[in-house]
């Protein structure tokens, strides 16, 4: 396994990149909150905390977020394990909701994973949040390719977390939140926000990397200080979180299940693999169930 | 080759907008926002397949009998009209003259869609042996399949008219029920949408057929043959060559059941100079005739007499290549010639087919015979299966059994595209099929085209070193086992 974790680095490395530049979601959210004494302030007008350098990169990414053979391709072949991964967690405890089921996609970006949920036959509808206007563009932009995604079946919002109304608490049967909480100053408390959207019996829905030496040399060391290939700060080492930290935030919250793990390898000519233990060494899913459904 | 092919699309859509404006000015009102306005938007399918031959039925008799696919809107767009199909029931001693076979592994599949158990069975004749030889050198490769690889079936392959399949799948397609059947219908064009306030359907291939309807297609599948109009619209080249060669078929009558029996059926394919002659089992004592000869010969075994036929048939398992070529050169008489040159030959008779007695009356024809394949089997919304993406030399019966292993994998694609919420037309969803099955095909087209190009050497020290190769391989079992493997399609996934 060693050997293959280390052919995989590099092409992680591309993901990450990628990642950090496509889910500004919660660097926005954590930006102005550094600055406001209560975390997860609502305040209006988040925007304005944008990163001006960052705004064109993603602009520039916008174009090539739905080619194939673009940046965002390692994205795209991690999707189905989304699914897989979902639908085991689904499957694994009888008190799930029933279908079809409401999704809300936190920081859907240009809407690979909100598309693809929406598209299933046992969904009711997706909600994809993201408060970067342009990327909600590509997103919109791209489902008017797909005359299915019409209707109710996929919304997208440029919202973030806390400027959602608050009558869509407790609404949603799958809350997913791909690659955002590494870059979430208060994950605690974002977590916490989050989850209040799951409705009893839902599952709240993460993927993230642990924050190890490898990761640590890949996303930092490598792609900001020697490459620079990503603007210094993007990243911040200390902010990614392990699983045991996740596994230790929600034993300590009331009303969450036994949390569910997959960790996952990108093998170059392969694609993701699922490696039992890999959630210790980089990217890994992890999903917990709200209690109280039926 | 991708980036090639997008390029190429890429123009294409150039000249369909050209097109396309054409069409708006005519009918100003009939777009497609007006369509999809209405609540059930008719004219959207996911799949839209052009072509009903054995691939394409196959490819939605496997959608729809898959439950993760079969919600799918699917449409069959086929030039013929499907009805005689459905009614094909021909008397029990008349065998179609275009026959395939169907290794093993393409009968499992058709099995597990459903569509085995509708075929007319008392028209399936498996083999068990194979009987190959040089016509030059005389050398042999004998397959027997029972006795060399005892961990494989006793069958090698299924010989099979192709009505029998198609109308087989095209019974269980009915069973299944669930697809647009637009039959008897001429694609007049295929164009690309237009993107209005709501929708951008400006990828999405649109198929015209006469009297106006168009289908909108998630995916475009050309199942449409040699010539598919489909490939010519996505822009993807099919390249190779034309072999100067026909293929003569017809059904032919013998003296018995064949040396084995019922139980043993035999297939003998002997390798001419001018090219392979094949034949293979039918049930009875009926077999057919693949004769892979210049255009000249063909055309003259076509002229002949059913008398004269019959013994030049006879002859090309017989006699030499250069007994052969002079019976070719007379218009008339070879019963003649050759009953009177078999009296001087010696045969070991079991090693040869039973003498054919008649021809089925109608059942001679013959094709000319090339090798293509496409430069790639996607595009972005389309995909290309069987004959379209690519055409074999038959010399190892093997052009139907690619095209079944393409909607194998292309039908596993699509199914894993829907399963995880992916557009199934897009090439993102798709590539895994071209990774699977384009190397796979290479590999057979080359090594078909080889054998067929080492084989039509008349003389000279190629013939000595190929019988060399064939008694070599004859004599070293586990080697031929596995050949034997590999042409019934059931061996370990080599390429």
């Amino acid at each position: 396994m060693r050997s293959s974790l280390r052919l995989a680095r590099p092409l992680l490395r591309r993901a990450r990149l990628t990642h950090t530049s496509l889910r500004p979601t919660a660097t926005l959210t954590t930006q102005s909150t550094l600055h406001s004494s209560q975390p997860f302030s609502t305040t209006p007008h988040r925007s304005s905390s944008v990163n001006p350098s960052e705004v064109s990169h993603f602009n520039a990414l916008a174009s090539t977020w739905w080619d194939p053979h673009g940046s965002s391709r390692i994205l795209h072949l991690m999707n189905p394990l989304r699914h897989d991964f979902i639908l085991s967690c689904l499957s694994s405890a009888p008190s799930s909701p029933p279908y079809p089921h409401r999704y809300l996609d936190i920081g859907c970006g240009g809407g690979i994973f909100t598309e693809s949920a929406a598209r299933l036959p046992t969904t009711a509808s997706v909600t994809g949040i993201d408060p970067t206007p342009n990327i909600l563009a590509v997103a919109k932009a791209h489902a008017s390719k797909d005359p299915t995604l019409t209707g109710d079946r996929l919304r997208y919002l440029s919202a973030t977390v806390e400027t959602l109304p608050e009558e869509e608490k407790g609404q949603y049967d799958v809350v997913t939140c791909f690659e955002v909480v590494e870059h979430v100053d208060h994950p605690a408390e974002f977590l916490d926000v989050c989850g209040s959207f799951v409705r009893p019996g839902g599952w709240l829905v993460l993927s993230t990397i642990a924050r190890t030496w490898t990761s640590w040399v890949t996303t930092n060391l490598v792609a900001e200080d020697i490459l620079g290939v990503v603007p210094k700060g993007t990243h911040d080492w200390n902010k990614y979180i392990n699983e045991e930290e996740l596994r230790g935030h929600f034993s300590g919250r009331v009303g969450w299940g036994a949390p569910r793990v997959m960790g996952v390898v990108y093998v170059p000519g392969l694609g993701w693999k699922v490696v039992p233990g890999s959630e210790k060494v980089g990217n890994y899913f992890f999903a917990v169930q709200k209690v109280g459904g039926v | 080759m991708d980036s090639i092919a997008r390029r190429r699309a890429a123009a294409f859509v150039c000249q369909s907008c050209t097109r396309r404006s054409l069409r708006i000015r005519r009918q100003p009102q009939r777009g497609f926002s007006s369509a999809a306005s209405q609540q059930t938007k008719p004219n959207i399918y996911d799949v839209v397949c052009v072509g009903g031959g054995p691939a394409g039925l196959s490819l939605l008799t496997a959608l729809r009998a898959n439950p993760v696919t079969s919600h799918l809107r699917i449409a069959l767009v086929e030039a013929q009209d499907l009805s005689k199909l459905r009614s094909w029931k021909p008397p029990p001693d008349r065998f179609s003259n275009r026959c395939s076979s169907l290794t093993p592994a393409s009968a499992l599949y058709l099995d597990k869609i459903g569509a085995w158990r509708h075929l007319d069975l008392s028209r399936v004749q498996p083999y068990q042996e194979m009987q190959v030889w040089d016509g030059v050198s005389d050398a042999r490769i004998e397959f027997d399949w029972v006795g060399s690889a005892p961990s494989a079936g006793a069958t090698i392959a299924y010989m099979t008219e192709n009505l029998n399949l198609t109308s087989g799948l095209l019974k269980r397609l009915d069973e299944l029920g669930g697809v647009s059947i637009f039959d008897g219908a001429k694609v007049e064009d295929i164009s690309f949408g237009e993107q209005t306030e709501e929708f951008n359907l400006s990828e999405w291939p649109v198929v015209h057929l006469g009297g106006g309807k168009q289908l909108f297609a998630r995916l475009l599948v050309g199942a449409d043959g040699a010539n598919s109009p489909v490939r010519s619209f996505a822009g993807i080249e099919a390249r190779g060559w034309d072999y100067d060669r026909h293929g003569v078929v017809a059904t032919l009558e013998l003296e018995g059941e064949g040396w084995g029996g019922d139980q043993t059926k035999i297939a003998y394919q002997r390798f001419l100079p001018t090219g392979p002659v094949a034949m293979l089992p039918l049930p009875g004592n009926y077999s057919t005739l693949v004769w892979s000869t210049t255009p000249r010969n063909a055309a003259l075994l076509k002229s002949l007499s059913t008398k004269d036929f019959v013994a030049l048939v006879n002859a090309a398992f017989r006699l030499t290549p250069t007994d052969l070529e002079f019976m070719h050169t007379q218009s008339s008489g070879q019963t003649d010639e050759v009953a009177w040159r078999l009296e001087h030959s010696e045969f070991d008779r079991s090693r040869i087919p039973q003498a054919v007695t008649n021809v089925q009356e109608g059942t001679i024809a013959s094709f000319p015979l090339k090798m293509r394949h496409a430069d790639t089997y996607i595009g972005e919304r389309v995909a290309l299966v069987g004959d379209a993406a690519h055409t074999i030399h038959p010399l190892a019966g093997q052009g139907l059994n690619q095209g079944q292993g393409d909607v194998q994998s292309l039908a596993k694609a699509i199914e894993y595209a829907v399963a995880h919420g992916q557009d199934l037309g897009t090439t993102m969803s798709l590539e895994s099929y071209v990774s699977e099955r384009y190397a796979a095909n290479h590999v057979l087209l080359g090594v078909c085209d080889k054998l067929n190009k080492l084989y039509s050497v008349g003389s000279g020290p190629l013939v000595p070193l190929r019988s060399l190769g064939l008694n070599a391989v004859n004599a070293f079992g586990p080697l031929k086992s596995f050949f034997m493997s590999q042409a019934a399609g059931s061996g370990s996934k080599l390429f």
